[in-house]
């Protein structure tokens, strides 16, 4: 007799996988991170190896020493430790990276209770701690400022890793906007806002188009875990990221750190953003 | 359309279950031994809500017994041996009858809807009907319909009449081009039927006042109105959205199938009861077609009609891969609210682990009616059954659309359908109190 499986409905689903969406975000970040081993060489290859490295090995310490489902194929802790290595200077010993990748996963991932619980993003999290631990090696060098098309392409000013190639940033979060790895409301909102607001203030754009903005735009921002789920909460999110950008930015002068702190600010208002913006179902409700 | 063919070919047992519908179950009318022919009441129910069983095959009755019903349940069934009928039946319909009358023939003939309610019960439950919506965004089962979509018409024309209900909207698929052609082609007494899409605010009202006809088809998004979409129905056909625990009735509209105005037409113009529906059968099959099938015919008989499995099954589920049954037997019978049978092979069998939330929002984005189906699934995981009544569980139509994109392979639609019992429970316990 023929044996057939019973299963709860759907007996159908999408084939994107968690797994899937961390490597699509990686390999958009590769690419990112080949146009700074242009401008930076060597010291950039090793800061970001090195920052994979604490990241990957911490999260397999960790999983080790808990006797816990080892998870380091889901590409996560790859992810956090290769986007931390980006928002750092190429200057920065090649040590430092890899503890910066360790807190990344070790504190900012694993202490809050691994893949989806944490609140505050691990790579800002342990960009601040690498700033406060070690202010001076973690100043760039130059402050970029996109002043012709050309520098969109290839700044030469670049402070960070991920300042080199702006537009390449861009096309790679199209690119995944359009193939539905990344959700659109974040980046349209957040942009938007940040754009007509300094517009508004004054700013010169040259000053704000640079990598690290358009890395909080495209990659930063839309870190699932740490953003309301909402549909409207989302809108409000990229809003709110905006203005603390801007905000950071205008009187700070520098849009570096601006984006950084903003969006780790952001991260603290996501739930109240949240319960404040929950839908009502559709036909509405019964007595309220 | 041509290849959609009747499944003459007698199986070696037949089973009809005694419950083909959302009510009590009809008591047998027969015992073993007992010869039957076609069409003889097999099933009596009494109560408010009534589908009498008939037979839809001469044979002797060899057992009267529980066995696997397509929802997963064993229920007492009639198991017969059919055999070649011997003289043709003789169904007479009857002639002018009146609107009391089609009513009571509609009631006799056991015509049940796709979602088990009884036929003649959702013409006149009880509310006024000004609106009879057929829902006909099944695009296969529509397809299987279309040669005989005069009669299919002229079965929806004697629902109203006989309901008394004066509007009738059909709602087809947008991307079901060729039931659009064929329902534009058709004509409704000498005129043509009007087909229109809704678009925007344009509900089925400004239609009814647009074109001066009581009858329209209007052409829906790409969505199937499955069974637990009733008031998404309502609200995107007819712009009457509902809040939870309201049902179409109470906006004076009704739900009926393609299948049940069929077999409306067969009652009351041939004086057939209602004895066989269109079923599609698709996935891992060498033939996959749409067949009409006698009820009580095995799955496994209507798969061999279809060329038998192509390569070794896996899964067999009975309507529909996103909210339909998967049966762990194909001795199971087709009954009357069966629509499509899926087979899966093997290899495509799904076996996901499910990983933590990550928050990703793809089921929020996904939910047709506005839930947050990963909050109230973590909810529901750890108990906190009121607190998924806060973010409106019971608003859940259940139609898989979250478990089916979550990366997370996470099992949202039986997490919410938990808290969703749960919260039932917990009402009726409170209910229980106020009246002590």
């Amino acid at each position: 007799m023929t044996q057939f499986t019973i299963s709860p409905p759907p007996h159908r689903r999408s084939k994107i996988s968690v797994k899937s969406l961390m490597y699509g975000r990686i390999a958009a970040l590769l690419i990112v991170g080949a146009a700074s081993l242009l401008l930076f060489g060597t010291p950039a290859l090793i800061n970001i190896l090195a920052a994979i490295l604490g990241a990957v090995g911490t999260e397999l310490v960790i999983q080790l020493a808990f006797k816990q489902k080892l998870t380091i194929s889901d590409g996560n802790a790859l992810y956090l430790g290769l986007l931390l290595a980006l928002i750092c200077p190429p200057t920065l010993p090649a040590w430092m990276a890899f503890v910066g990748g360790a807190f990344a996963i070790g504190v900012g991932k694993h202490a809050f209770g691994g893949i989806g619980s944490y609140m505050f993003h691990p790579s800002l999290t342990a960009w601040v701690f690498l700033n406060l631990a070690w202010a001076q090696n973690m100043l760039p060098e130059s402050i970029p400022i996109t002043s012709e098309f050309s520098d969109l392409l290839y700044e030469t000013g670049a402070g960070f890793l991920t300042d080199v190639s702006p537009i390449l940033i861009i096309l790679t979060g199209l690119i995944l906007i359009a193939t539905k790895f990344i959700e659109w409301r974040i980046p349209l909102s957040y942009f938007l806002t940040t754009v007509i607001l300094a517009l508004f203030l004054g700013e010169d754009p040259s000053y704000i188009m640079q990598g690290t903005f358009l890395l909080g735009v495209f990659f930063i921002a839309t870190e699932t875990a740490t953003t309301p789920v909402t549909k409207n909460g989302r809108l409000v999110y990229g809003i709110l990221c905006g203005v603390l950008t801007v905000t950071y930015g205008y009187f700070a002068g520098n849009y570096l750190w601006g984006t950084l702190y903003a969006l780790l600010l952001s991260n603290v208002v996501a739930p109240y953003i949240e319960v404040k913006t929950l839908p009502t179902p559709l036909g509405g409700v019964l007595n309220e | 359309m041509s290849d959609v063919i009747k499944l003459n070919k007698l199986p070696e047992r037949v089973i009809l279950p005694l419950k083909q519908h959302d009510g009590i179950a009809c008591a047998p009318l027969v015992k073993k031994g007992d010869e039957v022919h076609l069409g003889q009441k097999l099933g009596d129910c009494k109560g408010s809500e009534l589908a009498y069983i008939h037979s839809p095959y001469c044979g002797n009755v060899v057992a009267v017994e529980a066995r696997p019903a397509p929802g997963g349940k064993s229920v007492l069934s009639v198991v017969l041996e059919p055999v070649e009928c011997t003289e043709a039946p003789e169904f007479v319909p009857e002639k002018e009858a009146p609107p009391s009358r089609l009513m009571e023939i509609i009631e006799a003939a056991g015509i049940v809807e796709y979602y088990e309610k009884p036929t003649y019960k959702i013409l006149k439950p009880g509310p006024l009907i000004d609106t009879l919506i057929l829902n006909a965004t099944f695009p296969l089962i529509t397809r299987a319909y279309l040669p005989f979509l005069d009669k299919v018409l002229e079965g929806f024309q004697l629902m109203l009449e006989a309901g008394g209900i004066s509007k009738g909207v059909i709602v087809l698929r947008a991307d079901d081009k060729e039931s659009i052609q064929a329902f534009k082609k058709a004509s409704l007494n000498g005129k043509p039927l009007p087909v229109a899409p809704i678009i925007g605010k344009r509900h089925a009202d400004y239609y009814f006042e647009d074109t001066d006809s009581d009858l329209i088809a209007l052409v829906a998004g790409k969505k199937t109105y499955t069974p637990t979409m009733m008031n998404l129905l309502s609200a995107d056909v007819m712009g009457r959205s509902l809040p939870l625990g309201y049902k179409p009735e109470d906006v004076h509209l009704s739900i009926c199938g393609v299948k049940s105005a069929k077999a409306v037409y067969d009652a009351i113009k041939e004086g057939k009861p209602y004895l066989e529906n269109a079923v599609t059968i698709t996935g891992a099959v060498n033939n996959p077609k749409s067949l009409f099938v006698r009820f009580g015919t095995p799955v496994k008989d209507v798969i061999e009609a279809c060329g038998g499995y192509r390569g070794e099954p896996g899964k067999l589920i009975i309507n529909g891969s996103m909210g339909g049954v998967a049966v762990y037997t194909d001795e199971v019978p087709i009954v009357k609210n069966t629509t499509g049978i899926v087979v899966q092979a093997k290899e495509e069998v799904l076996r996901d682990e499910a990983m933590p939330c990550i928050h990703c929002a793809r089921c929020v984005d996904a939910c047709p009616v506005n839930l947050l189906p990963g909050r109230i699934a973590v909810m529901a995981d750890c108990g906190m059954y009121e607190k998924c009544g806060e973010y409106y569980a019971l608003s859940c139509i259940e139609c898989g659309e979250c478990a089916a994109v979550c990366p997370a392979k996470r099992h949202l639609v039986q997490l919410i359908r938990y808290s969703k019992l749960q919260l039932q429970k917990m009402n009726e316990a409170k209910n229980a109190e106020v009246i002590e």
